[in-house]
């Protein structure tokens, strides 16, 4: 016991090492069994993964910082059930790479944002957000609407998404270019694959209202209508207890 | 072992409280163990010591 | 500096910086129409002008041997320097976006100008920005006189200060456009990610190498606290930030984890970054600064020893409590509690110290504006992390989540703890560094001083008010059980504590300008006139003028 003090004080190596023993351990003991949480976590079989337009949408939701003032995560607390809707289930973000669950609302949750206003609302809230409601605290993206969306790369996007585990499909990452354009474009020839490829439930229509150009605004109301559809599951779940 | 999650769960809250008692008590013992009392006062005055402001060779 | 290298250090300093402009043009080059060759052409850039600099100073003559009696202070003054300009920069940033959030117009249709961008540059420039110089710079010149041994070499100092500063402008430059991996303090993407890892690692061997060669057998305890902000921020970076870049052309990145897991460690980061970036190596810049400027051995150093290992074991189990009420497994969260609470004790422990220290010496603190500065941090220490474990606490994180008061207590720690901490030890520090007599004037100081405190309290007290206030109006409930105000609601009423809190931010601001101003102008002073250490002086050196 003395001889390990005595070393411990005079080598700066056993210090380095103590000092990794008692740092490291305890995030370990917390986040190791997380990788097997899989096994107790809500199944969700409806669970779809976010199309190449979404994952581009997601990637500007980032870009522009949005989750520094918006989470997607609701508590399980009466009043944010209240206000937003059913809890976040771990499942709904199993495919979020990273998550964006948020540690600020400086602006409301988003968590089941998709589907609850028009396409029309987000795209000219997004423009300014003072045009609808004076009060608010967003910046105005106009750019949104003037940026044309690079879609070259996104089969490699979902080709490293697939790397890290969200199960796309072969057929998906060679399509993924033409998936986006499509997606954002009913009446094209390219619309037919997206629900094919992603199910009926995807959402198809000119995001942003022109359909001459697929801009950063096509994706990221695609991305911001998708949100709390990825699957039912909490809606179903939710008979458990509130607190 | 098998690695689900209640047996990792289980491993990570008893061997955790484990490490944080033994730990604790290497720690509090070695500080207050009397014969280092002499090395940790003269560590404390390294700051003011007036020595001369270069390297000791 | 270049004059500085021996033979061998030059040549290293050239294929270093030949090998960094090789990646930078490869970087280039892969990274056309992307990001990635915008940095490129940045590194690029960057290190050809230090080339051809180098190149022109190449041949200078050598360092004679006897450099080695004295320390390598070079790295530190430029460092502190730096410390200022990030610092700056950093909190003109935070006066800004705090600024945006009353008068979101003054984005003025430039997306570089949103406040989004804009948000990391505020945190990255004071945290890595104005902090890590800070540590960097601190690190050096206490780890060479607590150990009585010059810096192993003059070539990796530099490298790890400028090397880390690249990284800064790797990373502030990123956000303006867009690129960041929306980890809170860990946004920037995968290659800036990996040079960091490259410079930590000689930052490590430089710590390992100085102490090999120290006096005392004892390495000092501010020491242990800069050794284990080193080491464990090592381990965060890596774990954190792992990630699969979509091409080596691409700059953009998917992280490996998903969800959950994503959470538990990226709060596992986010919260340890706290414990041993912005505590842990601050703690060690106390430890020997405050005695230092107090000229009194710390109260206990068996205290600070305990309160050590308390904090490097337990901080890391407390990242959970980022997550209460979510997703996160239900006992996860409770340990995260129990940890939280349980870390007052060490944290305590510090900051009692430290006033403890002071006991005795007060007549010292009320006139010396320096020493207040480093007393006022460790009450501010101890005040939040007080807070700190009540928040984590179920309950009152419930109502505290996701509102201003988590800023509010941030702003405590990082302006009241971590700000007064630096300012202090610069202050006492800059005179020495560059051989002047004394600061440019004690007068800027004070203001400086008053300024700083101002600003905290009323930066403070705005987000406290807010923060509850927002946390009480999204859970009330009128008679017939439905929510009484909406979202928009509880916005509104924000907005004077949101132009109070710029208006504490500016002042806090005002304060760091006031610093920058009084070392430049101390740099510019007439040096200190050395009494000749020759061997022709008399025996009794003369009385010097003023004693």
């Amino acid at each position: 016991m003395f001889k390990f003090h005595y070393r411990l004080e005079r080598s700066a190596l056993g210090l380095v090492g103590f000092i990794i023993l008692v740092a490291s351990i305890g995030g370990f003991i917390e986040i190791a069994p997380l990788f097997t949480i899989d096994e107790t976590v809500e199944e969700a079989q409806d669970m779809r993964v976010y199309t190449p337009l979404e994952v581009a949408g997601r990637n500007i939701f980032i870009r522009e910082g949005c989750y520094a003032c918006h989470s997607q995560m609701i508590r399980t607390l009466r009043d944010e059930v209240d206000r937003y809707g059913p809890y976040s289930l771990a499942v709904e973000s199993q495919y979020d790479h990273p998550q964006l669950w948020g540690s600020k609302r400086t602006g409301p949750d988003l968590a089941r944002l998709g589907n609850k206003y028009s396409d029309a609302w987000h795209t000219t809230h997004l423009n300014n957000p003072r045009d609808l409601v004076p009060q608010s605290k967003m910046p105005a993206y106009r750019w949104l609407l003037r940026d044309q969306l690079r879609t070259d790369d996104l089969g490699q996007h979902l080709a490293t998404l697939r790397t890290v585990g969200v199960p796309y499909t072969d057929d998906q990452i060679a399509n993924a270019t033409q998936d986006a354009y499509g997606q954002a474009n009913p009446d094209s020839p390219e619309a037919g694959g997206v629900a094919e490829r992603y199910g009926d439930a995807t959402n198809i229509r000119p995001f942003d209202g022109q359909t001459d150009k697929l801009t950063d605004m096509d994706a990221l109301v695609a991305y911001l209508q998708v949100l709390g559809n990825l699957t039912n599951a909490a809606h179903e779940t939710q008979t458990a207890e509130v607190e | 072992m098998v690695f689900d999650h209640d047996s990792v769960v289980a491993f990570s809250k008893s061997f955790g409280l484990i490490y944080l008692v033994v730990l604790s008590l290497i720690c509090l013992a070695w500080t207050y163990w009397p014969s280092n009392k002499k090395g940790f006062d003269e560590a404390a005055r390294m700051p003011v010591l007036e020595e001369e402001d270069r390297p000791w060779r | 500096m270049f004059s500085d290298f021996s033979r061998d250090e030059r040549t290293f300093a050239f294929i270093i910086l030949g090998g960094l402009v090789v990646a930078g043009l490869a970087m280039a080059i892969a990274g056309r129409g992307d990001i990635l060759g915008t940095h490129g052409w940045m590194v690029f850039g960057l290190s050809l002008i230090a080339l051809f600099g180098a190149i022109r100073q190449a041949d200078r003559p050598e360092p004679s041997p006897e450099r080695l009696l004295e320390y390598y202070d070079a790295p530190t003054r430029v460092g502190l320097v730096l410390t200022l300009i990030w610092g700056v920069i950093g909190m003109a940033a935070g006066f800004w976006v705090a600024a945006l959030l009353a008068w979101p117009d003054m984005t003025f249709d430039v997306a570089w100008l949103s406040w989004g961008r804009l948000r990391p540059i505020h945190t990255s420039g004071v945290i890595f920005g104005f902090g890590g110089n800070a540590l960097i710079a601190t690190s050096f010149h206490v780890l060479q006189r607590t150990t009585r041994a010059r810096l192993p070499d003059a070539l990796s100092p530099w490298f790890v200060l400028l090397g880390y500063n690249l990284f800064c402008i790797i990373a502030a430059s990123g956000y303006l456009m867009g690129l960041t991996q929306s980890k809170e303090y860990a946004e920037p993407e995968w290659y800036a990610d990996i040079w960091l890892v490259v410079v930590w690692v000689v930052y490590f061997a430089i710590y390992m190498r100085t102490l090999a060669r120290r006096k005392e057998p004892h390495i000092y305890v501010a020491n242990w606290y800069y050794m284990a902000f080193i080491l464990v921020v090592a381990i965060l970076h890596i774990v954190n930030n792992l990630a699969v870049p979509v091409s080596f052309g691409s700059a953009k990145s998917y992280s490996l984890f998903a969800g959950v897991q994503d959470a538990m460690t990226q709060w596992w980061y986010g919260h340890n970054a706290v414990a041993f970036f912005l505590t842990a190596g601050f703690l060690g810049m106390m430890y020997y600064y405050l005695p230092k400027r107090a000229n009194r051995p710390i109260f206990s150093y068996r205290m600070s020893i305990i309160s050590f290992w308390g904090i490097t074991f337990m901080y890391m189990w407390a990242g959970s409590h980022h997550l209460h009420y979510t997703a996160l497994p239900h006992w996860v969260q409770t340990l995260g509690m129990a940890f939280s609470v349980v870390l007052l004790v060490p944290s305590w422990a510090s900051a009692g110290n430290a006033l403890l220290t002071l006991n005795g010496a007060w007549h010292k603190v009320r006139d010396d504006a320096v020493l207040r500065f480093m007393a006022l941090a460790a009450i501010f220490y101890g005040i939040t992390t007080f807070e700190g474990s009540f928040m984590a606490i179920r309950a009152v994180n419930s109502l505290s989540h996701y509102t201003d008061w988590t800023i509010g207590h941030v702003h405590a720690g990082a302006l009241g703890w971590v700000a007064m901490i630096t300012f202090g030890s610069l202050y006492s520090l800059v005179p020495s560094m560059f051989k002047r007599e004394r600061i440019y004037s004690n007068t800027l100081v004070e203001v400086h001083f008053w300024l700083a405190l101002a600003g905290t309290v009323i930066y403070v007290f705005a987000m406290w008010n807010s923060g509850v206030i927002q946390g009480l109006m999204w859970r009330t409930y009128d008679e017939s059980g439905t929510l009484t105000y909406s979202f928009l609601d509880s916005l509104e009423a924000m907005h004077p504590y949101y132009i109070v809190r710029a208006f504490g931010g500016l002042l806090f601001l005002l304060g760091a300008l006031t610093a920058l101003f009084n070392v430049i102008m101390t740099i510019r002073m007439p040096a200190k006139v050395q009494p000749d250490t020759g061997m022709d002086l008399p025996a009794e050196p003369a009385l010097q003028a003023g004693e």
